[in-house]
């Protein structure tokens, strides 16, 4: 029945019911007319980030060859700076160097670094490679502990626990990631020296030394400081879900039945306080990714969030392009499939939907 | 019963952090590996770990410009700078420039070798002049014309016009190999240096390892880890023993670290106000902006601000004592001429001055035909070292009737008012071309240098004779000559006083008591790895 989430685009056709095959065919064409659907948003998406990011770039007051150049500025003469601006291809006025940019593009050509001097895409696989063991274990540790906090204290609301989980979540929720990274980088790698200061492997390990532990070692700390910036929300939400849940009839009828508060936790609230968890949770893919450029710093740990400093301040704009594109597209799929999960698990909110 | 759903909701939760998460992590192959050296331990270590910052991003390919401050570890350059800043060979055993100083003519040792076994040759050396020279990368090697390989060990760099200063390639630009030098080198580069890279774990630490075929000083330590941390995390990991060596800002540099000490070294990292040097007369550049500034386009005025300013104050205030006075732009270095400097600072001498250039006394601030001694200071506003100093002259220069406002705005300000507004600049190079740059009145108004418009035909001379000279020494003699010559012309304090400079920084790094890094060569301004010039030469103590 997954197919009947994608029905948004189209209603169902009114008259005779259909027979098999060509109900089977026009819920064919409705995944067909669903997915280009959102393909098209998609594709206008790209286009409008695009478009916004040059703009932002080429109104930028920082020269490009300048911030290149940084400290070497006495050593490098106007004839040098010629020769770099060439080879970055500055010299075309800047809607025509956006249309060379735009048509490398569409052939698949994320063009060249100038930062990392290597080509944007192998700029991009090798450090999201990086970002991506630690946003999925930030964006695990914030789920789950998230979750399990707002289900405790949806359960216990008014109680001691509740008010400890609350509270908690309220001084998250206010707490900038980088501090807090600073603050868990001075307590365990600095005071108690359990985790190490920086990088994702182990300072002076050769590639083939490092282990899976050594890997969850370095990543734990950047990761719980990344899982922050996700975790206050999804405690608040699944808390405010429970609740209701819990002073609803449906519940009281259970518990006067005999069942005992695990067993009505479990078979009857989670699924209802899921649906706003799941969503969030995918939702806030945008914040995730920018918490990672504030994290990946405090802990020199090597991910995309570092690499979008540095074509920042270099002003690197291939690579800060292609980066703005390709968060774009995690951002956006994480949405979708956000919808998509919350229609699974609540089929309340499906139907709604699918209403003419 | 809450506890129980607590204690089950927690063990399903590790438990699926533990299987589902870990399935985002690329899982090494191989166990726990070996720590390799253990630092300060009581043997000399294998390994040597350094949080000195500095990546470089873009690879280690030094016709792009890798290898310009510090040694370029891979490479090896035909000539180098010994502590003492003097000129020695490395791969050259010899040079000499023709008496027009067009055609530099370098004869190469023959026992070098790349670490893939192959000989350095003349026909790699020119290859990589003759690169460089069209990279478009860090280093400037425009003056070149052409490049040749006279025969397998002597190669002719033949230049566009006499360039003295071109001897700072030949001491920076490290040799690549011609049959390996591709789009892949910058990230597996292949030379003749003291070390082998090993490993490069982009934004994390790289990995070098000794070449045992380098023909020069051998390396005490087998393996060198550079960490890429930034300055907090390596002043922590130097606290916390896994470094022997972390570069830190001066500001960090108040704490104690156990089993580390903290070295000071010298720089040409200065900082000195820039005074535009032409009236305004409403004349403008190409680009619009205006030219000139009638009070500090008087000399009794520059003159004056450089007597009165106490540069000891400045380097103990502002600097918190990690510093130097500098009076002129290449203080200690071997071209540096001591006599362009005034000594200590003295009020009565600058009132002097003042007065009899007919800057008289109005309420505070001195006037003359009715011009107020009174301008403005830019300064960068997110730096604060320059702030502080900023502040501080405008405050030195207030009890002899100078009235100097300070401004703290973007480098976007700076970049449309400093032609009409002193600006508080930072230099620092071993590279005399900078000298040049910054006074020569061919290169005002380019860039940042010579933005005040300085112009004196002498000095000129003296710059152009300096540039075209085919020996060092002689080169030297006429840098000197700039600063003041015999009739006391010259850009320095005592002559036109073109800018006041104020003093040089010292960069400051914790080194374990057990490294021994030798003397350290006064450092350029500049983000490399300066402190490694001398790293062959670096011993374990302990």
């Amino acid at each position: 029945m997954a197919l009947d989430l994608l029905s948004t685009a189209a209603p169902r056709s009114a008259g005779p019911p259909p027979v098999a095959d060509r109900a089977a065919e026009s819920r064919a064409s409705h995944w067909a007319r669903a997915i280009a659907a959102r393909l098209l948003r998609l594709l206008l998406l790209l286009t409008a980030v695009a478009a916004a990011s040059f703009a932002l770039m080429a109104a930028s007051p920082v020269d490009p060859v300048s911030a290149y150049v940084g400290a070497d500025l006495a050593a490098i003469g106007p004839e040098q700076r010629a020769q770099i601006a060439e080879r970055w291809g500055l010299d075309d006025p800047p809607l025509q160097r956006f249309g060379t940019w735009l048509s490398h593009i569409v052939r698949g050509d994320l063009g060249q670094s100038h930062a990392f001097n290597q080509p944007v895409a192998d700029v991009i696989a090798n450090k999201f490679l990086t970002s991506l063991a630690l946003m999925a274990v930030a964006w695990c540790f914030s789920g789950i502990i998230g979750f399990t906090l707002g289900l405790v204290a949806g359960v216990r609301r008014g109680r001691w626990a509740d008010r400890v989980i609350t509270w908690w979540a309220y001084t998250l929720s206010s707490a900038p990631t980088f501090w807090v990274g600073l603050l868990l980088l001075y307590a365990f790698s600095v005071s108690l020296q359990w985790t190490p200061i920086c990088c994702a492997v182990p300072v002076g390990s050769v590639a083939g030394e490092v282990g899976l532990l050594d890997r969850l070692h370095h990543l734990l700390l950047p990761a719980l400081t990344l899982s922050l910036v996700g975790i206050a929300p999804v405690v608040l939400h699944t808390r405010q879900a429970v609740a209701v849940a819990m002073a609803s009839d449906y519940i009281a009828f259970a518990r006067a039945q005999g069942e005992r508060t695990l067993g009505l936790v479990v078979h009857r609230v989670l699924r209802n306080a899921a649906g706003p968890a799941l969503l969030l949770q995918f939702s806030s893919l945008g914040e995730l990714f920018g918490g990672s450029v504030l994290a990946e710093q405090v802990f020199s740990y090597p991910g995309l969030g570092a690499a979008t400093t540095t074509a920042a301040l270099g002003q690197d704009v291939p690579l800060l392009l292609a980066i703005a594109l390709f968060t774009t597209v995690f951002v956006y799929t994480g949405n979708q499939l956000g919808d998509l999960l919350h229609g699974w698990i609540d089929p309340r909110t499906r139907r709604l939907e699918a209403a003419p | 019963m809450g506890t129980t759903v607590l204690a089950v909701t927690l063990g399903v939760a590790f438990g699926l952090v533990a299987s589902a998460c870990t399935a985002g992590v690329d899982g090494g192959a191989g166990g726990q590996g070996a720590a390799g050296g253990v630092v300060g331990s009581s043997s000399a270590p294998k390994e040597l770990r350094l949080a000195i910052g500095g990546e470089s991003e873009d690879g280690y390919d030094p016709t792009l410009g890798w290898g310009r401050y510090g040694s370029p570890l891979f490479q090896s350059t035909l000539l180098k700078r010994d502590a003492d800043l003097k000129i020695v060979n490395d791969l050259a055993t010899k040079h000499t420039v023709s008496p027009d100083g067009l055609v530099w003519t370098v004869d190469i040792r023959t026992d070098a070798k790349f670490s893939d076994g192959t000989p350095v040759t003349a026909a790699d050396v020119a290859y990589t002049f003759s690169t460089a020279s069209k990279s478009g990368g860090l280093t400037d090697v425009t003056g070149l014309s052409q490049a040749v390989a006279v025969d397998n060990d002597t190669v002719e760099l033949r230049l566009k016009r006499p360039q003295s200063t071109f001897v700072n390639r030949l001491i920076s630009l490290g040799i690549v190999p011609k049959h390996a030098h591709g789009k892949e080198y910058a990230r597996k580069p292949i030379g003749s240096g003291p070390f082998k890279l090993v490993q490069w774990d982009e934004g994390q630490q790289l990995i070098v390892q000794r070449n045992d075929s380098y023909y020069g000083t051998r390396p005490a330590f087998e393996r060198i880890v550079f960490t890429f941390t930034g300055e907090d995390a390596s002043l922590a990991a130097a606290k916390a023993g896994q470094v022997s060596m972390a570069a830190v800002p001066s500001s960090l540099a108040k704490t104690s670290v156990p089993k580390m000490r903290l070295v000071p070294v010298k720089s040409v990292d200065n900082r000195g106000l820039m005074f535009p040097y032409q009236p305004d007369t409403g004349k403008k550049t190409a680009a619009g902006l205006p030219i000139g500034n009638n009070v500090t386009a008087d000399k009794a005025i520059r003159q004056a601000i450089n007597q009165v300013v106490d540069r000891q104050a400045l380097v103990d205030g502002v600097l918190e004592g990690y510093g130097s006075p500098a009076t002129g732009p290449v203080d200690g270095m071997p071209w540096f001429e001591p006599s362009s400097a005034i000594q200590g600072n003295d009020a009565g001498k600058a009132k002097e001055l003042l007065e009899s250039a007919g800057w008289k006394d109005a309420n505070g601030v001195r006037e003359r035909a009715g011009v107020k001694a009174a301008f403005t200071l830019l300064y960068p506003a997110g730096d604060t070292t320059r702030q502080g100093l900023a502040l501080a002259v405008a405050d030195m220069v207030k009890p002899i009737g100078i009235q100097i406002t300070t401004k703290g705005v973007s480098w976007d300000v700076i970049d449309k008012r400093l032609h009409a507004d002193a600006v508080l600049f930072g230099w620092g190079s071993q590279d005399p071309t900078e000298l040049y740059n910054l006074y020569s009145s061919g290169s005002a108004g380019v860039g940042y240098w010579n933005p005040g418009y300085y112009a004196n035909p002498v000095v000129q001379k003296n710059l152009d004779a300096a540039m075209s000279a085919t020996d060092q020494d002689e080169a030297t003699k006429y840098w000197k000559a700039a600063q003041r010559d015999a009739d006391g012309n010259g850009f320095g304090p005592s002559g036109d006083a073109a800018w006041a400079w104020l003093v040089n920084l010292q960069h400051t790094y914790y080194v374990s008591d057990c490294l021994d890094i030798g003397k350290p060569q006064i450092e350029p301004h500049g983000h490399g790895w300066p402190i490694t010039a001398g790293i062959t030469g670096w011993r374990w103590t302990c």
